[in-house]
C-alpha cells in the first residue's frame, strides 16, 4: 500500500474513493475464489476469509407503504435470515460434515454468481465492498431456487497482503423466501 | 389475562357473506370418513394432494375455527396493522382507536382489490388503490369518489369492510374466528392451556416478539407440519440427528437415556396437541436462557410437572395451523397456499422481562435452530417435501399412511391435565385428523341447512 505512514492521527485521505484498478482486480478474484469454494461445497475453507470477530448478518425485508420505507430493512436485534459469528457458521459447517444432514443429502448443485463489485477505501487498513450475488440451487430431479440479493463486506487487509472479511451483510432480494431452506452460504 | 369477546353483533357488512346465492356445483363435500382410521391409525394420502379436499378444507376447517393472527405487541398505538392470513383470506388486523384489536378482510368491498399492500405499519385510513374507496380503522366507509353517481339508496354502512366477528386474545396470542356464535376460545383451547402457559406464562409480564415475521414457502401440504408438531416426537432421533450431534455437549450426539428419553404426548378432542420429554438432561434450550431462569419461582407459578416436562423442551400445535416450540420461543402458522404447498410464517418470541442479553441468546438459538436457516428446520422441510412430491403417483397417492404407534395408550395420568399418550406415540396425531375428518363431515355456520 503506497499511504502516508505517518498520518494516522490525520484524516484518511483516500477515505471513501474508489480503490485502483489493481486492488479491485485482486478483490474480483478474491469473490470469485469464494464463490467457487462454496460451489464445491469447501466449506470449512471457506470459513477461512472470515475474520475473528466476524458479524455476519442477513435482515428480513418486509413490504412498507413508502412514507414508512425505511422500515423495510430489519435491524440488528430483531429477527433475521442470518445473523452469525465465524463460531456459528463453524457449527453449521460442522453439521454437513456428519453425514446425517439429510437436506443438503444428496448434495445441492450450487452456482453462485458474483457481480457488480465496487470496492471504497473506509481507512487505510479497510474497505467496504459491494457487489450483488446470484446463487443457483439445483436439487434432486428438478428442484430450483433462485437467491438473489446485495452484499456490503467489510474487508481487512491483513499484514500478509491477504484479506479478511469482518462484516458481512446479505440482502435477500426477497419479502417471503422463495426455497425451502437456507442451506448454502451466500 | 382475559378475552375480548367482540362476538356479540354480527356487523351489518358482514350479512353480505354468500348473499348472492351460489349455485351448489361451486362447492362440492365429499364424505371424508373413509379417507381418515383414527381407530386403527391410516390415513390416505389424498388428503394432502385432492383439490377438491382442499377447498372443503378452506370452507369447513379454516373458515370455523380460531386461526392465529398476531402478537399483541405488534400492536402499541391505535392504527398499527398488520396483515396475514386466515386460510387462503387475506386479513388486515388493527388496533381501532379505542384500543381493540379488529381484524377485516384485506380486499376492498368495491372491486374486490387487496386494501392494504403492506406487511405492516401503521395509518388512519385503508384507502384503495383502484378507485379511492376509503375505510377507517372501524372498517366504516368513509369516503367513496363520486358518489353522488350511485342510486339514491347507496349506504355506506352495507358496504364497511367485512369483519372477522370473533377475535379473542389469550396471553398475547390473537386468534380469529369467522364463526360469530364460535365457541370461545378458551374453552376451545381447555386443557392445551396448561401447555401453552408454560411457554407464554414464565414471566408475569408475559411475552412480546423480536423483529418482524420469517416467512419461506415449501412444497408440501399444510397438515403434514402441523400434525407433526402436535404429535411426532419420533423423528427427531432420525430427521435431526445432525443437528443433534453438533448441539450435544460432547459433540457425538445425546447420550443413549435421552435419545430414550421418557416424556408425554397431550392429545387434545378438539385436535390440539403437545409433546415433552421428562428427563431432566434431556434440554435443548440455550445456556443463558437456562440460566436465567429462576426455577424456584417457575415451579411456584406453573407447578412442578410443567416445569419438568413442557418446559424443558417439546413441540405443540393448536388446531388446525399454528404450532410453536417452547425452549425455542418459535411460534408459526403454516398457511395453507394450494394443497400442496405452504407458507411458513415464523416468529421470534421471548419474556418480557428478560434482560436484553438474555433476549438476544433465545433470539440467536431461535433462527440458528428453527427459521429458513435453522439446522433443525432444513431437514423437517425436506422430509415434508419429499412426501408432498411422489405423492401424485396413482399407486402411491393409494397407499395409506401409518399413524399406529400407541394405540390405546391415552390415558389420564393424574399428573399431566387432559388425556396424555407417551412421548413417542401418534396418539395426538390420529385425534388431529379425527377433529379434522369431523369438521369436514359437518356444515359450517356458512352453509344452509338443506346442504348438510
Amino acid at each position: 500500500m503506497t499511504q502516508d505512514a505517518t498520518s494516522d492521527s490525520k484524516e484518511f485521505e483516500l477515505a471513501g474513493q474508489l480503490v485502483d484498478s489493481e486492488l479491485s482486480y485482486r478483490i474480483a478474484q478474491f469473490y470469485f475464489r469464494e464463490a467457487e469454494l462454496l460451489d464445491d461445497g469447501r466449506f470449512a475453507d471457506w470459513l477461512e476469509i472470515f475474520e475473528e470477530d466476524l458479524f455476519y448478518f442477513a435482515p428480513l425485508r418486509t413490504n412498507r407503504l413508502r412514507r414508512q420505507a425505511a422500515l423495510s430493512i430489519g435491524r440488528e436485534g430483531e429477527a433475521a435470515y442470518f445473523d452469525e459469528t465465524k463460531e456459528s457458521l463453524a457449527w453449521r459447517i460442522r453439521r454437513y460434515d456428519s453425514g446425517m444432514a439429510w437436506a443438503e443429502d444428496p448434495p445441492s448443485r450450487t452456482r453462485h454468481l458474483i457481480s457488480n463489485v465496487t470496492a471504497h477505501w473506509v481507512s487505510k487498513t479497510e474497505l467496504s465492498v459491494r457487489c450483488a450475488f446470484l446463487v443457483y440451487r439445483n436439487r434432486l430431479q428438478t428442484e430450483t431456487d433462485i437467491y438473489a440479493g446485495g452484499r456490503t463486506d467489510t474487508i481487512r487487509l491483513r499484514e500478509d497482503g491477504s484479506f479478511g472479511v469482518a462484516r458481512r451483510e446479505l440482502l435477500f432480494d426477497a419479502n417471503v423466501l422463495q426455497a425451502k431452506n437456507l442451506s448454502t452460504f451466500f | 389475562m382475559s378475552t375480548a369477546d367482540n362476538c356479540s353483533s354480527q356487523p351489518e357488512a358482514n350479512a353480505s357473506i354468500g348473499r348472492m346465492d351460489r349455485p351448489a356445483e361451486l362447492t362440492r363435500n365429499i364424505d371424508v370418513s373413509n379417507l381418515v382410521d383414527s381407530e386403527g391409525g391410516l390415513i390416505d394420502r389424498s388428503i394432502y394432494t385432492d383439490h377438491t379436499i382442499y377447498g372443503q378444507e378452506q370452507r369447513r376447517v379454516f373458515a370455523r375455527s380460531w386461526l392465529f393472527l398476531a402478537h399483541t405487541s405488534q400492536f402499541k398505538k391505535p392504527g398499527d396493522f398488520f396483515t396475514t392470513f386466515m386460510g387462503e383470506d387475506p386479513i388486515i388486523v388493527t388496533m381501532d382507536k379505542t384500543k381493540k384489536i379488529r381484524a377485516y378482510l384485506n380486499s376492498c368491498r368495491h372491486r374486490g382489490v387487496r386494501l392494504c399492500r403492506a406487511d405492516a405499519g401503521a395509518t388512519k385510513m385503508f384507502t384503495c388503490t383502484y378507485h379511492g374507496w376509503s375505510f377507517d380503522l372501524a372498517g366504516a366507509l368513509k369516503s367513496v369518489p363520486n358518489e353522488q353517481a350511485y342510486p339514491e339508496d347507496f349506504d355506506r354502512n352495507k358496504w364497511s369492510l367485512i369483519e372477522v366477528p370473533n377475535v379473542q386474545i389469550y396471553k398475547g396470542l390473537i386468534f380469529g374466528n369467522w364463526d360469530h356464535a364460535a365457541e370461545p376460545l378458551e374453552e376451545t383451547l381447555g386443557d392445551m392451556r396448561y401447555y401453552m402457559d408454560a411457554m407464554l406464562d414464565r414471566d408475569p409480564e408475559g411475552t412480546e416478539v423480536m423483529g418482524g415475521v420469517m416467512k419461506w414457502e415449501l412444497e408440501g401440504n399444510w397438515k403434514l407440519a402441523a400434525e407433526q408438531f402436535a404429535t411426532d416426537w419420533y423423528h427427531v432421533n432420525m430427521s435431526h440427528a445432525s443437528a443433534l450431534m453438533v448441539l450435544s455437549p460432547t459433540g457425538r450426539g445425546p447420550k443413549p437415556e435421552i435419545v430414550a428419553t421418557p416424556g408425554r404426548q397431550f392429545v387434545s378432542e378438539n385436535g390440539h396437541g403437545a409433546g415433552f420429554p421428562t428427563h431432566p438432561k434431556s434440554r435443548f434450550d440455550a445456556k443463558p436462557v437456562h440460566e436465567y431462569y429462576d426455577y424456584e419461582m417457575l415451579r411456584e407459578r406453573l407447578g412442578d410437572a410443567a416445569v419438568e416436562g413442557p418446559m424443558t423442551t417439546g413441540h405443540a400445535t393448536v388446531f388446525p395451523n399454528f404450532s410453536y416450540l417452547p425452549v425455542n420461543g418459535s411460534i408459526r402458522v403454516w398457511h395453507p397456499k394450494g394443497p400442496d404447498k405452504i407458507e411458513v410464517w415464523a416468529w421470534v418470541l421471548v419474556d418480557k422481562s428478560m434482560p436484553d442479553d438474555v433476549k438476544d441468546a433465545q433470539r440467536l438459538y431461535n433462527l440458528r435452530t428453527f427459521g429458513p436457516s435453522g439446522i433443525f428446520e432444513a431437514d423437517d422441510g425436506e422430509n415434508w417435501s419429499e412426501i408432498q412430491a411422489i405423492s401424485r403417483g396413482f399407486v402411491t397417492n393409494q397407499v395409506p399412511l401409518n399413524f399406529q404407534m400407541g394405540i390405546g395408550s391415552e390415558k389420564e395420568d393424574g399428573t399431566y391435565p387432559g388425556k396424555t399418550s407417551e412421548l413417542y406415540s401418534d396418539a395426538a396425531g390420529r385425534s388431529f385428523y379425527k377433529h379434522w375428518s369431523k369438521l369436514m363431515n359437518t356444515p359450517a355456520w356458512h352453509e344452509k341447512k338443506e346442504e348438510a
